[in-house]
């Protein structure tokens, strides 16, 4: 059984990529999204493909799905009726957050409203405090109120929050069971399970909006589990969560919210596998897609966690790849502000009508447009596909901007695409100049459609001098979920000092959250030797209300990680206190507020690298006139990247095509093939 | 359309530099953020960061800025250049605080200002503004009422050089620390401003590489200009005519009850002209303005109304023409108080926003909760035996607008700072908090309903503590729009043992709480917009349902039988 497939879900096209491990065989397909009912064209496509390429269902390991089901469900607001049972006197808690407004200077937007309705939210009795203790013991009859109204209320989907549940699940506990008792047709969620954390209202929000996805998740994971029962019996299918690895379906089911960012990390996940096939263990990822561009600063092939997050307008804290996003892409639109400077983007033209070159009715002047008037896209269109683009159509879209501005359509097609390289220099220096990484230690991960179009000038302003470009770059999502591991994260959440009697308070938790590993490891099957646990602390100054977190190193296959002393605990802390905030004062005390276990399951991967193509000195498949400076063009040749053999060489100008991108070697930059058939280019001094 | 003359700059390359100078204030900002040492800074925000030019004019403010620092950073380098005019140095770092000398709002904001030369020739200044947690003066924190002097709020510091030619002048450094409370804290929140003025200057030296300084020099008017045309078409579009409004102050603290502001707008084709005259004189208590905090508050009006986007530089603060008369509420003489100047440009606004709802009926709202809403609970921590203060600002209901209702339990205008969780107040201090919500029936009627108030019960545990606070629109309540009604008064209670409930003062001081008594916040809600019989049936439905509103309310506020 060699064949492990990633299939990645977006909002046109679903993507297919399946490697034999056994071979290092790589199968790409594609085909259109079917958005109303995602598993539809998962199905069809992984039947087709089937059928296409001769994998028997007998050789196929395991599927590793991303979905943006979630994502989805939450942006159009398609979830389920919420009910939320809370302690009494704070039901209002979910509606003031943190009483910001989102806009410092706008008086017309607001937060968004909550998830649940006020009415649905129902209090009742009862305490716990800060050390766990029950001030107000839950009553049966209050319990049982509770949840006749919930239910009663017609909730689809019930969530329980408590103030201190993360110190004390008990009370949550004991309303879940009652729940359940009355009935198995509604979904519980209970804030003690999905995040237990402190800070009641993100824990709170993170909880509802996972009880909000849950029917959703629920019909839609049903019918993708018996669909693919039928097709693959008995195949091993796990799905993709924001942390950057594989959950089960029955965990996905459970904390549908885990999936909701989880789109772009598989691009990171993927991109990092690249990283270490070029051996290049720093990068910056730069994933350009239509509508918005993804950036992440890896380090050590290890991609950064960031907690706190948001999806539609709601706080989600939960562990999540840690990518920055901007409104920047291929259909972003070119346009002059009311102070008269150009703009490009946030504004989409989408994937319907598309920029104007795509000839579906669309007038205004995109990213692509650009490319195509500056030959930098081929007007054929992308290779082997059947839509070619209009350059009359984009020139026109952009006539009347180059008129105002009194330059040639050219020149200002050059610029507006040398403005949006501004608006992803900036990104890329909030990932890392801003968090003390130099760019120029770090090569560029370009991938998306459009990545590898505007990656060079985006290295050129940030003084990086090399950029990689993966073998598949419009696919590397689906590429990365197939190169991901299972992981579950667990947490204990309480202030322990670091003082004399820590190592005596925290042995408990740290027991505690081993064994909910060890549990995890076997319920999913996971070999001894396949497994791994991290753990990270998060700690900060007493008095200070921002925690850092502290990762301590990795206790594989059946090595334990232990913790070490309060003092060398204290020591790291001061290390990362120094790494984030350039000091740190060695005479104040410390404290920790979480501690954090990773468990991760290593699943069989890759053995062998794509084979190479078939060799020969690299011919170009056509010339054409390509603008890199505003006012000339170059005679540039175009190459086939499938022709393209390791070892190749290319020195710039050049323009290599594929079915799913197109890479621009600008003058005097050498792109060269590796073995793995990425494309590294040598930024030119 | 000609071709561009090579002088001036065009709209894609303005776009890429101006770009390039947003990236240098936003991680100046950053890096204060990150070096800082306080809590105040690190996580509250409480800071800005921006770019002036050599005439001193604001060209880029770093985007997390907050509105209220935007008149202190111009006043703080008119006084700069009236003082040293040709005495400004390579290696210069200047600081400032004083409202009165030195073109602050209050004494906790101090100002760094830094000059960036290239060849030899001044070509801009880095800056940036800090709140200090403590400065000084007779009380912890440096912002309690009850004074009537500046001195009494602390260490004043005119327009001085703390480095000289790149040299640290230690004796005034040393004066500055000595003055404060937790030194060693001020200390590090020093040295974060004068990193921030040093990494913009590192940044604003590469893009005068890339760029040359002679072109970024003619972008910095390029932009302020082109600001100033685009808020003034904004200003064309609103018909002539002359807009008054007039609200009052609940209390300074010490006497003075119902302090007028007022305000005479005068649009005329692209011009505005704000006439305080007729507003109060100064008063004995800490909500007095000067000139620059009333100049902030109008800048914030006109942008928040006319065009939110708008970038926030000089070319905003270039637009109005302002009048306010010496020795008033809104331009005070020295030596008035002015710690707690916000509420006060709270309430300037509302005026501003009152005046101009017949001119912009559209982007108007009815008055907001128009506060700042303080409460204070200090003690000592029976666990540890240690002192502690927490000091937290509540929001209230935002305004009922033209096209929605107003938000309930939210900061409004010139403030968005953040609640602490219960979770972290239950854990770090000895208090509990009994009850976290909304005020029912506290946001105007309307067409579009004003936002309601908030309220928290805080008690003591496990000993007693003393409660401080400070409240506004406690007398006078959140007015409507447009045939809106008003929204509820904000009031603080004290509540006894038994339950019983005594009401206090709007800024209370020192009230003690034994263990076992509590603590009721209610803060004010707001206005609503449009007639109450206009509003929608399902509006109403939601209303009733939501159970923010009682039936009793309803039916006295709304024409058609609510209750049915």
């Amino acid at each position: 059984m060699p064949w492990l497939i990633g299939i990645d879900v977006g909002g046109t096209f679903t993507d297919f990529y399946a490697l034999n491990t056994a071979d290092g065989d790589v199968r790409l397909f594609k085909r259109p999204s079917t958005p109303a009912n995602p598993a539809e064209a998962i199905v069809l496509g992984l039947r087709d493909m089937m059928d296409a390429t001769g994998i028997a269902p007998a050789d196929v390991a395991r599927l590793s799905h991303g979905t943006t089901v979630a994502t989805n469900a939450l942006i159009q607001r398609r979830g389920g009726k919420v009910a939320l049972i809370t302690t009494e006197g704070f039901r209002d808690l979910i509606e003031i957050g943190r009483q910001t407004r989102p806009h410092m200077f706008s008086l017309q937007i607001d937060s968004p409203a909550p998830l649940v309705e006020r009415e649905h939210r129902f209090e009742i009795a009862e305490r716990v405090l800060a050390d766990g203790s029950v001030e107000t013991p839950l009553e049966d009859n209050a319990i049982e109120a509770a949840v006749g109204e919930a239910l009663g209320a017609g909730a689809e989907a019930v969530a329980v929050s408590f103030l201190f549940a993360y110190a004390n699940p008990v009370h949550e506990a004991e309303v879940g069971a009652a729940l359940r008792r009355a009935t198995n047709a509604v979904p519980v969620s209970l804030s003690s399970e999905v995040q237990p954390e402190f800070r009641e209202f993100e824990r709170t929000s993170t909880t509802v909006l996972n009880a909000y996805l849950q029917p959703v998740m629920d019909r839609y994971l049903g019918y993708l589990e018996s669909e693919i029962a039928n097709l693959l019996p008995g195949l091993n299918v796990g799905i993709y969560q924001s942390s950057g690895g594989l959950m089960s379906l029955e965990t996905a089911r459970a904390f549908p919210v885990r999936s909701a960012l989880s789109g772009p990390a598989a691009g990171v996940v993927g991109a990092i596998h690249t990283a270490r096939q070029s051996g290049r263990p720093n990068i910056i990822t730069f994933d350009l897609g239509g509508t918005s561009a993804d950036v992440a600063l890896i380090r050590n092939y290890d991609a950064g966690v960031s907690f706190d997050r948001e999806v539609a307008g709601f706080p989600v804290r939960l562990p999540m790849v840690d990518i920055h996003t901007v409104g920047a892409g291929g259909g972003s639109i070119a346009w002059f502000d009311r102070d008269g400077l150009l703009k490009v983007g946030p504004i989409s033209a989408g994937a319907d009508p598309g920029p104007a070159c795509y000839g579906q009715g669309g007038d205004q002047p995109t990213v692509t447009d650009a490319n195509l008037i500056l030959g930098r896209l081929s007007p054929g269109g992308l290779v082997g596909g059947d839509m070619p683009l209009d350059t009359e159509l984009a020139r026109g879209a952009f006539a009347p901007i180059a008129e105002r501005l009194g330059f040639s359509v050219e020149h200002t097609a050059h610029g507006a695409l040398g403005i949006l390289v501004a608006n992803i220099v900036r990104a890329i220096r909030t990932v890392s100049v801003e968090k003390g990484h130099d760019p120029r230690d770090y090569a560029l991960t370009a991938f998306g459609g459009a990545g590898a179009l505007h990656a060079g000038e985006v290295a050129r302003s940030l003084g990086v001098t090399e950029i990689i470009v993966p073998f598949a770059p419009g696919i590397l999502c689906a590429q990365g979920l197939i190169v991901s591991d299972l992981k579950e994260d667990f947490v204990h959440s309480a202030r322990i000092a670091l003082d004399g009697q820590f190592a005596a308070e925290i042995a408990p938790a740290f027991a505690d959250l081993t064994a909910r590993a060890d549990e995890w490891f076997e319920a999913q099957g996971i070999d001894p030797d396949a497994r791994a646990l991290t753990v990270a602390l998060d700690m900060r100054y007493i008095g200070q209300n921002f925690e850092l977190p502290v990762v301590l190193g990795h206790g594989n296959g059946s090595g334990r990680p232990t913790l070490p002393s309060p003092d060398d605990l204290r020591e790291r802390f001061f290390a990362t206190h120094t790494q984030h905030y350039g000091f740190h004062n060695p005479d104040d005390a410390v404290e920790v507020v979480n501690l954090r276990l990773t468990a991760t399951g290593a699943l069989r991967h890759a053995a062998a690298a794509p084979k190479p193509a078939t060799a020969g000195p690299p011919k170009p498949s056509a010339h054409r006139s390509v603008f890199f400076d505003p006012n000339a063009a170059v005679e540039t040749p175009i190459y086939d990247r499938a022709v393209l053999s390791a070892g190749t060489e290319i020195v710039g100008p050049a323009i290599i095509e594929q079915l799913d991108a197109t890479t621009l070697v600008h003058p005097g930059d050498t792109a060269r093939v590796e073995d793995a058939l990425n494309i590294l280019i040598t930024v030119a001094a | 359309m000609t071709q561009a003359s090579p002088t001036t700059l065009d709209p894609i390359t303005l776009e890429i530099i101006s770009n390039g100078l947003r990236s240098v204030a936003d991680e100046a900002f950053v890096a204060l953020m990150r070096s800082a040492y306080s809590t105040n800074i690190k996580e509250r925000r409480d800071h800005s960061t921006a770019i002036m030019d050599p005439a001193g004019r604001l060209v880029v403010q770093a985007e997390m800025s907050l509105p209220i620092h935007l008149a202190s950073m111009t006043g703080l380098m008119a006084s700069l250049l009236k003082k040293f005019g040709n005495d400004i140095k390579q290696g210069d770092i200047f600081v400032a605080n004083d409202p009165h000398v030195a073109g602050g709002t209050h004494l906790p904001d101090v100002n760094m200002a830094m000059p960036i030369f290239d060849d030899g020739r001044l070509v801009a200044f880095m800056c940036n503004i800090a709140h200090h947690a403590d400065i000084g003066g007779m009380a912890p924190g440096s912002m309690a009422g009850g004074m009537s002097e500046i001195y009494q709020e602390g260490l004043r510091i005119p327009v001085v050089k703390l480095f000289r030619e790149g040299v640290l002048q230690d004796d005034l450094f040393e004066l500055m620390l000595l003055n404060v409370r937790v030194p060693e804290e001020r200390r590090g929140d020093y040295f974060a401003q004068i990193a921030a003025c040093r990494l913009g200057e590192r940044r604003l030296h590469e893009l005068f590489e890339t760029h040359g300084a002679v072109a970024i020099g003619g972008a910095f008017g390029e932009i302020i200009e082109r600001t100033s045309e685009r808020l003034r078409s904004a200003i064309a579009e609103l018909p002539n005519g002359v807009y008054r409004f007039e609200d009052v102050m609940d209390d300074d603290g010490l006497g003075a009850v119902d302090i007028p502001i007022k305000v005479e707008i005068t649009v005329k084709g692209d011009a505005i002209r704000f006439d305080f005259t007729g507003s109060a004189k100064q008063v004995k208590g800490n909500i007095n303005l000067t000139r620059n905090a009333t100049e902030a508050a109008v800048a914030y009006s006109l942008k928040a109304l006319l065009d939110p986007d708008v970038p926030n530089n000089q070319g905003v603060l270039d637009v109005p023409e302002i009048v306010i008369p010496k020795g008033t509420l809104l331009d005070a003489n020295f030596p008035a108080p002015v710690a707690a100047r916000a509420n006060t440009s709270q309430r300037i606004i509302d005026v501003v926003i009152g005046a101009l709802a017949q001119a912009c009926p559209d982007e108007a709202v009815a008055a907001a909760n128009g506060a700042n809403t303080t409460a204070v609970f200090s003690g000592t921590d029976p666990r540890t035996g240690r002192n502690y203060v927490y000091l937290e600002t509540l929001g209230g209901g935002f305004g009922g607008r033209a096209t929605h209702d107003g938000k309930d339990g939210v900061q409004v205008h010139i403030t968005n700072t953040s609640n602490l969780p219960v979770e972290s107040i239950e854990t770090e201090y000895p208090l509990r908090v009994d009850a976290y919500s909304f005020v029912e029936d506290s946001g105007g009627p309307g067409r579009h309903r004003g936002g309601l108030g908030l309220k928290r019960v805080i008690r003591p545990v496990g000993h007693d503590c003393i409660f401080s606070g400070a409240g506004e629109r406690f007398s006078h309540k959140p007015w409507g729009l447009f045939g809106g009604g008003e929204g509820g008064m904000g009031q603080f209670h004290h509540q006894g043992a038994d339950g019983t409930l005594t009401k206090l003062a709007n800024k209370p001081n020192d009230i003690q709480v034994a263990e076992g008594e509590a603590v009721i916040v209610e803060t004010p809600g707001a206005g609503g917009y449009g007639p109450a019989d206009e509003r929608a049936e399902e509006d109403l439905a939601r209303d009733r349902t939501s159970g923010k509103f009682s039936d009793d309310y309803l039916k006295a506020n709304y024409r058609r039988d609510a209750a049915e």
